[in-house]
């Protein structure tokens, strides 16, 4: 059996937390588990613990705190700009390690001085864990998928690829299968000459007006689920796109740019000489990347720490801009993670945008790390 | 030691299996009647018959309380995690042939492949305030088949027990992945099958549920030789 002990540095932790300035706030360990699926996917639901209530609802084991610590925020209306601290137990099935563990950490949401409270969670995750691991060398990733959607829209990609570009981006093998994909021309076929004649005619309303009969013809609503409109709007970028493929001088600049991976110091005049170089305009992206940096020198953050690899995200579409990690020098195991999700508050009911910032730390895997340093001392 | 083969209980799949084990010489003879839930194979005394349902011998290889099976590979593998490391799939039988597919409305003329169908997935929230709604028994499949190899992850799987072909026109979810052998049953509800959409070509199978004590026993390799013999 596990210990599930709370560690014995949570203390030191609730006061980082409370020196910081953040308001502790704890929710239920049973969740609704409707919101966790449809923001995270279907794939979450072999990773967590699921059960019904006696009505048939679905309920689940909380398997992170982001997603309750922003519904308690929308639900108790709470002003913003507020900083949210946490510190409990999460669950999740996993084929290593215990299914049951500590995870602590702060959400940030509302400050609208976007640069400085991305620095201030970098800064914060940095200062909160070498004060736990006193004499250990931190490494922390940054990636940021505002810079890849802005190297796709100058290069100036049809809008569909360049959805798809940013919907792969920070899944390594789906960026690169798209790439090979959409380097060779993808003919439509299969239409029915009826509706190669509207298409080629050119004449929208009557597609769309084809479309609606055929549905209610075979008895598929029009607005349950994908409209005529939609369809035909969708159909006819195919057609436009089918004899294009991506040219070997843009397949070469988003290789080229995806494999950057540079000390972050070092970051803007690279991205700047890229831009430059490749003729590309990026230069709302360049200056609040810049403007970042420049926060976290202003934050007093050991900039021999940072990392910045512009192919780093996660592929979950409420991640908007920074992403990072932290890591002990020489070790994969990341112990604390974070990122910039400013689309999730009003996915899950926020009537405004709320910008949201973050970051979680996995308290088992800094036990470890106590714990092995512990062992190396007493040898 | 004894081994326990499980067969279907009933039906095309009970005769069908049976015929194979007779042509391979292990002629099933049932234990008291026609009906019962036992049988043995003439000539074999270790070796013990028992008639399950399809779904339950899926279930039952995989704890190890028998020691094969005849089933659907498509069975087997929507109702185990890690199906090749607790199960060998020891012969295709030829027979139970269906394929597991993805498939949507004949109307949607711009999806035909699985990049489609992520474009799709992908806009689906901002278009229609959900998630796009996959109408499924194979919660397993369709995770694998959507997550891990396209990369797909914004769907919800709504878990459909029966006439899952009816949930694209009923509204209760916009595509389906269910099984299909002929194509008729999909036609008839205009819907069609993606170019890259077929997840698992299934047909019936000889299983062994890959236990330790399997290893050097003479029967187990003969029933194995003589199955595969009688389908060359």
């Amino acid at each position: 059996m596990p210990l599930i002990n709370l560690p014995a540095f949570a203390a030191d932790l609730l006061a980082d937390f409370e020196r910081l300035g953040t308001l502790r706030v704890d929710t239920p360990v049973i969740q609704p588990a409707e919101p966790f699926l449809d923001m995270a996917g279907e794939d979450l639901r072999r990773r967590i613990f699921m059960t019904e209530s006696e009505t048939g609802k679905s309920l689940c084991l909380r398997p992170e705190f982001t997603i309750p610590v922003c519904l308690r925020h929308i639900e108790t209306a709470t002003g913003t700009p507020q900083r949210y601290s946490y510190l409990g137990e999460i669950f999740r099935q996993r084929r290593e390690g215990a299914n049951e563990f500590y995870q602590a950490g702060i959400e940030d949401l509302g400050e609208t001085d976007v640069a400085s409270a991305d620095a201030r969670a970098i800064g914060d995750a940095i200062d909160i864990l070498t004060a736990r691991l006193p004499g250990r060398r931190l490494r922390v990733t940054l990636g940021d998928q505002s810079v890849f959607e802005a190297v796709v829209a100058a290069c100036g990609l049809p809008a569909g690829w360049q959805k798809r570009l940013i919907h792969a981006f920070g899944n390594s093998a789906q960026i690169d299968a798209l790439l090979t994909r959409l380097s060779s021309p993808q003919p439509v076929t299969g239409l029915s000459p009826e509706i190669e004649a509207l298409l080629t005619s050119g004449d929208d309303a009557t597609l769309i007006a084809h479309l609606d009969e055929t549905m209610e013809a075979t008895g598929y609503s029009t607005n349950a689920s994908r409209s005529p409109k939609e369809i035909a709007a969708r159909l006819k970028e195919k057609r436009a796109l089918e004899k294009t493929a991506l040219d070997g001088r843009t397949l070469g600049l988003l290789r080229e740019f995806l494999s950057l991976s540079i000390p972050l110091a070092d970051a803007p005049a690279a991205l700047f000489a890229f831009a430059k170089k490749s003729g590309l305009t990026l230069d709302g992206a360049l200056s609040r990347f810049d403007a970042r940096v420049a926060a976290l020198g202003n934050a007093g953050v050991d900039p021999g720490l940072l990392t910045y690899r512009a192919a780093f995200g996660r592929p979950l579409d409420y991640y908007t801009g920074l992403v990072f990690e932290v890591v002990i020098d020489g070790s994969s195991a990341v112990l604390a993670g974070g990122g910039r999700f400013d689309r999730l508050m009003t996915l899950l009911g926020a009537k405004k945008r709320i910008p949201a910032v973050g970051f979680a730390l996995w308290l088992d895997r800094i036990e470890q790390a106590l714990a092995q340093r512990d062992g190396e001392a007493a040898r | 030691m004894t081994i326990t083969i499980a067969l279907p209980s009933k039906g095309r799949m009970k005769d069908d299996a049976s015929a194979i084990f007779e042509k391979a010489g292990m002629k099933i003879v049932a234990v008291g009647n026609d009906r019962s839930y036992r049988g043995r194979v003439e000539g074999l005394d270790d070796v013990e018959i028992a008639f399950l349902s399809a779904s339950e011998i899926s279930r039952e290889i995989g704890n190890g309380s028998i020691d094969f099976g005849v089933t659907g590979e498509d069975l087997i593998r929507e109702g185990l995690s890690e199906a090749d490391a607790r199960v060998e799939f020891c012969a295709r039988l030829g027979f139970g042939h269906a394929d597991v597919v993805v498939a949507v409305p004949e109307i949607w003329l711009d999806v035909d492949t699985m990049a489609d169908l992520g474009d799709v997935a992908a806009d689906f929230r901002a278009r229609h305030g959900r998630r796009l709604a996959i109408a499924t028994k194979y919660w397993r499949l369709t995770q694998q088949f959507f997550s891990a190899k396209h990369g797909i992850q914004l769907y919800r799987i709504v878990e459909s027990l029966g006439a899952t072909e009816g949930a694209p026109a009923s509204g209760s979810a916009d595509i389906i992945v269910d099984i299909t052998s002929t194509g008729s049953t999909l036609k008839a509800n205009h819907l069609k099958i993606l170019s890259d959409g077929i997840m698992l070509r299934s047909e019936a199978c000889l299983v062994r549920a890959r236990k330790a004590e399997h290893a050097g026993d003479p029967l187990v390799a003969k029933i194995i030789d003589a199955v595969n013999g009688a389908l060359a």
